[in-house]
């Protein structure tokens, strides 16, 4: 029954977000050339800087690094960068407290609506863009993954991304519960997430001496580890500690969005009739 | 100067209005954190890989900020054209400004200021400063008026920038997100090395939407980088003449409106 209500909200907002394909295929268009400049300045870099091989001793080929932007472009899609709206707006008018009387709970019914909003503009904007990217000429293409074990396991690693992106969206949803004023800090806390997931440049090419750090924060899973296991710069080996690593922070988010979802209740005040 | 002044008017509105609301404060943090945190990819890059050629951090930087510095005027000092397409033509707010007796386009502009905005022009003056310093660039009085005309024609480039969307935005609003190629994702250009940029960026970066003419040709004039000086004396006009156009593309929209609102 529960599960029946989760789909339909999960059905709900699929449909929604469908609406807006024109909107998904024009914002394509702007991935499309961001992915071109960020591929000239690294081919400019691994061509002509000084110390041209510098990208290859951190373990990156030109081939996987430009395979890793394009795919960037479709992971980052998932990754929560504002409040959803639909979920600002209940917070800001006070209608949270119709969410309240349905028989469901609240932060279950959240993490389906946040799962379904992070999912739909995959398939309009990420999926025309990856498409582009395959028909490029070969020095701009998105090239294969480096072997089936590897797609398998980044398939893997995706879909865990995706429930760690939800899970760290739907805390967010919960922290800005409990500010009356506006979004800076949740807007802050979701940007830390978004540098630190690779999204700017690929986290091996970051200084040597944060690699280890940089692995182990939460937001490696949100983009990186995918990413590594498809370009093949990370081994199968390790590929288990890293999805390990990936869901052992969802949890820790998970419990971290419950406890202050129930304590924030507790006190919860509804303005308005 | 009747219409300076009400734009005047308008902005000081905004400006109180938005000192009433407490995050104020918080906002200037966080687009600061947005601009700090958008170059980190060139940073980290030179860190690695070293110079390119002749090209050192601080010069991809002083380019950078120069654009950045453009943009964040605009979208400081012209807020309203920004949102026009979003704020005021979905929900036909549009009709109320034509009901007024004053000019549209300085009603449009005026709609909207967010102090927070200003994180970005700040900034980038900053680091443009740092970065002449850095390369030991002799300020003259021609110098610093090089600079100062590229950011005011950069100033006008984005303002037109926003007219012209905000025209094509009375025949669709939907399709319209490919324009962020013009608006936030355009500075991203200059982080590429202009001898290495292909051609078609570089063309149109340079000849369509004029942002190369605002960043790269001034810093290359003041730094002297074997580019001919008067090439970064051609920001202002080259801006102005921007702008002009991108009013008539606004003017044919106008004359289309249909009002979408109740």
């Amino acid at each position: 029954m529960k599960l029946k209500a989760l789909f339909s909200i999960f059905r709900m907002k699929t449909a929604e977000g469908f609406q807006y394909r024109l909107a998904g295929i024009a914002g394509a268009t702007t991935s499309i050339f961001w992915v071109l400049v960020e591929i000239t300045v690294y081919r400019v870099f691994y061509t002509y800087a000084n110390n041209n091989t510098a990208g290859i001793l951190a373990g990156l080929t030109l081939n996987q690094l430009i395979s890793y932007s394009w795919l960037t472009q479709l992971v980052f899609l998932m990754q929560p960068m504002s409040i959803d709206s639909d979920i600002q707006s209940k917070i800001e008018s006070g209608n949270i407290a119709l969410e309240l009387c349905r028989p469901l709970d609240l932060y279950t019914h959240w993490f389906a609506k946040l799962t379904a909003s992070r999912l739909t503009p995959l398939f309009w904007r990420g999926s025309l863009v990856i498409l582009v990217g395959m028909l490029m000429p070969a020095s701009y293409r998105l090239g294969p993954p480096a072997s089936l074990i590897n797609l398998i396991l980044m398939l893997l690693s995706f879909f865990s991304a995706l429930f760690l992106c939800t899970t760290y969206g739907v805390l967010m949803c919960v922290v800005r519960m409990g500010i009356t004023w506006g979004n800076g800090p949740t807007y802050m806390l979701m940007l830390i997430g978004g540098v630190l997931s690779g999204a700017y440049l690929p986290l091996q090419l970051w200084p040597d001496s944060w690699q280890r750090f940089l692995l182990l924060q939460p937001f490696a899973g949100y983009l990186d580890i995918p990413l590594r296991l498809y370009v093949g710069s990370m081994s199968p080996q390790t590929a288990f500690a890293a999805i390990t690593l990936q869901w052992v922070w969802t949890l820790i988010f998970i419990l971290l969005g419950k406890f202050l979802l129930v304590r924030r209740l507790k006190t919860i005040v509804v303005q308005g009739g | 100067m009747n219409t300076l002044r009400l734009y005047l008017r308008y902005i000081k509105m905004n400006f109180l209005a938005g000192l009433q609301y407490k995050g104020w404060s918080l906002m200037v943090l966080q687009v600061f954190m947005v601009v700090v945190t958008d170059p980190i990819s060139v940073i980290f890059l030179f860190s690695r890989f070293g110079d390119v050629g002749i090209w050192s951090a601080t010069k991809i930087m002083l380019i950078y900020a120069m654009a950045i510095t453009s943009f964040g005027l605009a979208e400081t000092l012209c807020r309203g054209l920004d949102y026009f397409p979003w704020k005021m033509i979905r929900t036909g707010d549009f009709d109320r400004l034509l009901l007024r007796p004053q000019p549209l386009l300085v009603q449009a502009a005026g709609s909207y200021f967010h102090i927070h905005r200003i994180a970005r022009v700040v900034s980038g003056i900053v680091v443009i400063v740092w970065c002449l310093r850095d390369l030991k660039v002799e300020m003259s009085l021609l110098n610093i008026v090089t600079i100062i005309m590229a950011l005011v024609g950069g100033f006008l480039t984005y303002t037109g920038v926003f007219i012209f969307t905000s025209g094509i935005a009375f025949f669709t609003i939907q399709g319209l997100d490919w324009i962020y190629i013009f608006t936030n994702a355009s500075y991203q250009v200059t982080r590429c090395p202009v001898d290495y940029l292909p051609n078609i960026l570089r063309n149109v970066f340079t000849f369509f939407v004029p942002i190369l003419v605002m960043s790269y040709y001034p810093a290359a004039a003041v730094c002297n980088w074997g580019q001919p000086y008067w090439k970064g004396l051609l920001a202002l006009p080259t801006g102005l003449l921007f702008m002009t156009l991108s009013t008539l593309v606004w003017r044919f929209g106008v004359n289309h409106y249909q009002s979408t609102g109740s």
